[in-house]
């Protein structure tokens, strides 16, 4: 099993969302996230005052899946994150141990 | 459930009680006629609930033995509690109980409703008696903790009113209100109208009891996913019209509570009594005892404007509006003239503008039904839920809420007034079917604008900002704010760098006073980036212009001579001034206008070549007499020569104005701004209105060292906005540097003055 995160610039969470329902998947956890990579903050002046955005808005997204959908389910993210510029964001995968679903204490790929 | 379910409910357990009681007499026949059994709270008024507990006291006369005593309580309450049933019990002599009851003002209320089970009826008569006596002769002593406690019982619960999943109990105008009121009435110390009180008990207590049956649980909040069912089974059409019910049930309790509460407050038996001399405060209007009253010679026919002053007075000194006062404005109510005058629409403003101290006064208002006779339209919207996860609160307290949030944005807009009136208007399209509620609630807001008295494009604004206030929320988390569509999108809907100005501090108030589900710092950061990208493609905002001088003002102007003439203008009265210019013009000006009691409104001065002319717009205070050209140009004449000492004398006013009561408010703010239109520097001074504040500024400029050109003031509800253009003594510009040296110097000066 592997979880699947995804740093994606905010407007394109629908577009995200959606492509991945198209694929399938069925959950997700989205949460409100803001930090910087290559593109650093920027500067921005605003009536004269000069001030830094060093934190720069995102959105985290993750999604559990079986191993097999691993390189699929990331060029589905890809894609439909992408806007060509700086700042698109990244996404990555790391393997799961185990999941257990709390309602019903299934365990494993059962929880997915 | 209804009234007669809950007493045979109540016949029951008196019944069981009395039985278990009977046969743990057998087992302990030592105990007899020493012992007393009683039903106190809810279940001593003989109506119990299915989720209630049973209230038990045991009452004893001190000479059984300990361990005889427990025994015999055990065997009687061990089969209650097998049945099921949650009790709270007490096991007490008379002593013990009185002592309880003087300092726990819940036992000492619970007493009150008192009933005979079992046992020695002499015991529980004594006990019943006590209760009453001391609560009675108590009442003044214990008052502060009623107080408290309903207090603090608001802070925590919040209102049933206005909260779309509230506390039945807890909450203001809950069932737990009812039952204060109820013992406030025992006391005798006021009257209390219980009368009012009967519907929306049993509507209450018939909602609670069907929550714990179809919830299954004794909780008595009512949440979303209850309300469905609730409203089904108790036949309502659907839950909004259920809530709508619990609402006013709540809105008519929480009426009594703050009658009796000011009443006890204000007894005439010198019982709380604090009173000071009345102190008039404006036309018609007195403070007295620590509230904002209507002087009762006052002919109301004559004055359909007094109402909003009334309410600004009160909530911008941070005081109530007193209830007679309200009743008797509703009594005799005058309606506003349309348009409304100038002076109406301002207080509008300075009443919202107060914050927090406008939610009680507002309230006050509602209450008696007046805000529905001067907003026709906020009858819709009184109490609406709207079953939306987001929103804590219903409609109408939702927008006094985001009013209050913008209270903290005035600072940072160039209209004041219009951000306060679209935050407190902005959801009045809601509720009407699947209209969109921001496209409804633009048709609304215009129309209404306009019998405010705002101008046609004061009213356009607003219109905007009705219209689209969630737009800039919800094209920074969907749209790509680096794509310069985004940004001309936005601006195909909001024009104006003023109008994204109040969209931006509209969205930050709404949002705020959502909840925190729909607004975080995440948010407010992709907000004001799509802002400041919006405001770069924009072409700035200008300063407010300066006055445009009529042939016969040049003519004048270039004699030299001081003039002086008053005219009134709409209540309020208009003087133009011209005079040789000279250094210190304008704060002498200003300064003789203040100290001749004057409230500047507006002004528009302007140097040219030798002269100034000005016109002011001003009223008077309500201890003044009206103005005669002659004496004011005298007076203006000797201040310019020196002979008056103006500092003192306006020092003195402002410490006067400083000592009334008042509400907490935002620093001043004086920032530079660049304006390619004119060869001087122009400053903005932001704060809230008070004397003086231009004979202060004009006084810090002079020096400085510079030169006053032209001064623009507008006095917005209670906020003051003024724009100085200023050159130095050449006739240029200030540099960057020293321009924003003096907004600072300015601005420290206005902190500690």
């Amino acid at each position: 099993m592997k979880l699947i995160t995804a740093i994606i610039k905010p407007f394109k969470l629908d577009d995200v969302k959606s492509a991945l329902q198209a694929f399938g998947i069925t959950g997700m956890t989205v949460s409100e996230a803001s930090g910087f990579g290559r593109q650093r903050g920027h500067t921005e002046v605003y009536r004269g005052a000069e001030y830094t955005v060093d934190l720069v808005p995102k959105v985290r997204l993750e999604v559990l899946i079986e191993g097999s959908d691993v390189d699929a389910v990331i060029d589905v993210i890809v894609k439909a994150a992408s806007t060509g510029s700086i700042g698109d964001g990244k996404v990555w995968s790391t393997p799961v141990d185990n999941v257990v679903r709390v309602r019903t204490g299934e365990r494993g790929v059962d929880a997915i | 459930m209804a009234t007669r379910e809950r007493r045979e409910l109540s016949d029951v357990s008196d019944r069981s009680v009395v039985a278990l009681a009977e046969s743990a007499l057998t087992k302990y026949p030592a105990v007899a006629g020493r012992i007393a059994i009683a039903a106190v709270g809810g279940y001593g008024r003989g109506e119990l609930s299915p989720g209630s507990d049973l209230d038990l006291l045991v009452l004893h006369d001190g000479t059984i033995a300990t361990e005889i005593l427990s025994e015999f309580i055990n065997a009687f309450l061990y089969p209650l509690w097998n049945g099921g049933r949650a009790i709270d019990h007490s096991v007490r002599t008379r002593n013990e109980t009185r002592a309880a009851a003087g300092t726990d003002i819940r036992v000492a209320q619970g007493l009150l409703d008192i009933r005979f089970l079992w046992g020695s009826e002499a015991l529980v008569l004594t006990v019943a008696t006590d209760a009453l006596d001391d609560w009675r002769k108590n009442f003044k002593r214990l008052w502060p903790q009623v107080l408290a406690s309903i207090s603090e019982r608001r802070e925590r619960s919040g209102e049933l009113a206005f909260l779309l999943e509230p506390d039945l109990k807890e909450a203001r105008g809950g069932l737990r209100d009812i039952n204060t009121l109820r013992a406030i009435a025992k006391s005798d110390a006021v009257p209390v109208a219980l009368e009012r009180l009967a519907t929306a008990e049993s509507l209450l207590i018939n909602v609670r009891d069907c929550l714990h049956q179809v919830s299954g649980r004794h909780r008595d909040q009512l949440l979303f996913t209850e309300q469905d069912k609730v409203a089904s089974a108790l036949k309502f059409s659907d839950a909004d019209a259920l809530l709508l019910e619990v609402a006013k049930s709540a809105r008519s309790v929480d009426y009594v509570m703050a009658l009796t509460v000011h009443r006890i407050e204000n007894s005439d038996q010198g019982f709380f009594a604090r009173r000071r001399k009345p102190v008039l405060v404006s036309k018609g209007l007195y403070q007295v005892n620590e509230e904002i009253a209507i002087a009762s010679e006052y002919e109301l026919v004559a004055d359909p404007g007094l109402g909003l002053r009334a309410a600004a007075t009160a909530a911008q000194r941070g005081l109530p509006l007193s209830i007679e006062s309200c009743i008797r404005l509703a009594d005799e109510f005058v309606d506003l003239p349309t348009p409304w005058p100038r002076q109406s629409r301002e207080d509008l403003v300075a009443l919202i503008g107060a914050g927090a101290f406008m939610v009680n006064v507002w309230e006050a208002l509602d209450q008696s039904g007046l805000i529905e006779k001067w907003i026709p339209e906020w009858g819709h919207v009184r109490f609406l839920p709207q079953r939306n996860a987001l929103h804590r609160h219903t409609v109408d307290r939702h927008m006094l809420e985001t009013a209050v949030r913008a209270t903290n944005l005035i600072r940072q807009v160039h209209r004041p007034d219009l951000l306060l009136v679209a935050a407190l208007f902005h959801d009045l399209g809601k509720g009407f079917g699947d209209l969109d509620h921001s496209e409804y609630g633009e048709t609304l807001i215009a129309p209404l604008a306009i019998r405010m008295g705002f101008s046609e494009s004061d009213a356009q604004t607003l219109a905007v900002l009705v219209r689209h206030h969630l737009l800039l929320s919800s094209v920074a988390t969907r749209r790509d704010l680096d794509d310069p569509l985004t940004i001309s999108y936005v601006l195909s809907h909001v024009d104006s760098a003023e109008t994204l100005e109040l969209l931006h501090a509209l969205s930050i108030a709404d949002g705020e006073a959502t909840g925190r589900t729909a607004w975080s710092g995440w948010k407010a950061g992709l907000v004001a980036d799509l802002v400041s990208r919006c405001l770069a493609a924009m072409s700035g905002i200008a300063p407010a212009p300066q006055l445009e001088l009529t042939a016969d003002q040049i003519v004048r102007s270039e004699q030299g001579i001081l003039s002086l003439e008053i005219a009134e203008h709409e209540g309020n009265y208009e003087i133009e001034i011209i005079a040789p210019d000279q250094v210190g013009l304008l704060s002498a000006v200003a300064g003789v206008l203040s100290i001749s009691r004057f409230d500047v409104r507006s002004a528009r001065t302007r140097t040219l070549g030798n002269s100034a002319v000005m016109k002011w717009i001003v009223n008077l205070d309500a201890n003044s007499q009206p103005p005669e050209s002659e004496a004011l140009q005298e007076i203006l004449q000797r201040a310019l020569t020196g002979e008056i000492d103006l500092t003192h004398r306006i020092e003195e006013r402002i410490n006067n104005y400083r000592k009334r009561p008042g509400i907490p408010v935002a620093p001043p703010v004086v920032s530079v701004i660049y304006d390619i239109a004119t060869s001087a520097t122009v400053l903005e001074v932001r704060m809230h209105d008070r004397p003086g504040i231009l004979y202060t500024v004009a006084r810090a400029v002079s020096r400085f060292g510079v030169d006053i050109r032209a001064a623009i003031v507008a006095t917005l509800g209670a906020e003051a906005f003024d724009t100085i253009y200023v050159t130095d003594l050449q006739g240029q510009a200030l540099t960057a540097e020293r321009a924003v040296l003096l907004a600072n110097q300015i601005e420290n000066i206005l902190l500690t003055h």
